[in-house]
């Protein structure tokens, strides 16, 4: 049996989320239609609404509302220490831990020549001019430990060289409550040489 | 279609669903692979699952399937992890790009996996001459794939390259005799350095000659898109 067509096009829109498949858009658009055309009516509006006022942040090019985001214009950070991360939930991530008390940098990625995705894409030397404009004392690199993030940590050491910056990585090691036997080897690799003298 | 312990390395992966990657391996009996590695993000005691699916760590692969993509079954590392930095990583990354954009699968290439996973245990050591292990992979690779030249005669005649002969490179032929001597020719090649080459120096002596020569010889077969990973090369 097929739905009408209006029916037909909200389960296909609702398959572009991410783990929705044919089923389950069919259940949220049943129980949209069937329970709650209130909640409908809300998530249409908060959907259009997000779309069109959400942009990049023209500083630190995260999701905001605003032309500068509440974490840039707050004058409680610290703004001559950027943290670089790859994705608007890293910056949620790292908010989370409550022990940065910079400000951010979102790259929108990371760098991923076989994807087409070079230094250019994710505008890395706009990231350097501003962090050279702007007399920035330290640049943390929290970009992922794969191989696309070190790929992405390495290009900006190499770029930020010689310009007097102080360039940190955050510490690759064993997670908090981790067992060292099921740790992997290339994550125990880094956390012995990345070792710490005990004071 | 079951294959246990198969040694592989992946080249590149991408996110499948919430918690798994779709992963493009070599592997030494099978050539260029795409797996289904599920749940590979989601994390585990002591770190993500999939933390040792990523390039250049030699692994261990067990995958089955009667399709196109097989699914990974098990997956461990085959030696200890190399430790790329800089010019490095991104010389191993432009091996893997190349490899991406060349290999088709599931076509055997034991010959490059072996040259594959030399040239990544010589690019781990800090001192090694980046260039020459990236043009004596080029090279393996273009005789791989059925694209090598002769380095030490000419194409069309077969007559051999001398120290003080100009030639140029076709395609089709291979090399081939330039009648005048080079004027500032960029794809005329000495034959002194071609002939250093056929025997076996991709390093400082011939640098030039080696680099625009295989350049030329990959282009043919690269297309129009240009291969991304030079751009992290940043020379001021």
């Amino acid at each position: 049996m097929n739905f009408s067509p209006a029916i037909e096009d909200l389960i296909q829109a609702l398959r572009c989320l991410p783990g929705v498949g044919p089923k389950s858009a069919q259940r949220m658009t049943l129980h949209l239609l069937e329970r709650d055309r209130a909640g409908a009516d809300n998530l249409a509006a908060a959907l259009l609404d997000a779309v069109n006022k959400v942009d990049h942040c023209q500083r630190c090019r995260n999701f905001t509302e605003l032309d500068i985001c509440e974490i840039c214009i707050d004058p409680r950070r610290d703004t001559s220490i950027i943290c670089v991360v790859e994705t608007p939930a890293d910056v949620l991530a790292v908010e989370m831990s409550g022990s940065f008390k910079g400000i951010y940098y979102v790259l929108m990625g990371h760098l991923s020549p076989i994807d087409g995705i070079g230094p250019e894409e994710i505008g890395l030397d706009r990231f350097h001019r501003r962090v050279v404009e702007e007399g920035v004392s330290e640049v943390i690199l929290a970009t992922n430990p794969t191989v696309e993030g070190e790929a992405t940590a390495y290009y900006l050491i190499d770029l930020l060289q010689g310009d007097g910056v102080k360039v940190s990585r955050i510490a690759h090691g064993v997670p908090l409550g981790g067992e060292l036997e099921y740790v992997d080897g290339s994550t125990l690799a880094h956390a012995l040489t990345g070792r710490r003298q005990v004071e | 279609m079951r294959v246990k312990l198969q040694p592989a390395f992946v080249l590149h992966s991408r996110p499948y669903r919430d918690s798994s990657q779709i992963l493009d391996v070599l592997t030494a009996e099978y050539g260029r692979l795409a797996l289904v590695a599920k749940g590979s993000r989601r994390s585990r005691r002591g770190g993500s699952a999939g933390a040792i699916l990523q390039p250049f760590i030699p692994l261990l692969v067990s995958f089955s399937g009667r399709s196109e993509m097989k699914t990974l079954v098990a997956s461990e590392m085959a030696s200890n992890p190399l430790a790329l930095g800089g010019d490095r990583l991104f010389s191993a990354m432009y091996l893997n790009e190349l490899m991406v954009r060349l290999l088709h699968h599931h076509d055997p290439h034991p010959v490059l996996f072996v040259a594959y996973a030399d040239t990544l245990r010589a690019l781990n050591d800090e001192g090694c001459q980046l260039h020459a292990q990236l043009r004596r992979f080029e090279f393996t690779l273009l005789c791989e794939l059925g694209f090598g030249f002769e380095l030490a005669q000419e194409g069309g005649s077969g007559e051999a390259v001398t120290d003080d002969g100009w030639y140029g490179f076709d395609a089709d032929y291979g090399l081939v005799h330039l009648g005048s001597p080079s004027n500032g020719q960029r794809a005329a090649f000495p034959g002194s350095d071609l002939k250093l080459m056929a025997a076996g120096e991709f390093g400082e002596p011939v640098k030039s000659t080696a680099k625009r020569l295989l350049r030329l010889a990959l282009a043919q077969h690269l297309g129009d898109k240009p291969i991304k990973s030079r751009d992290l090369f940043r020379r001021t």
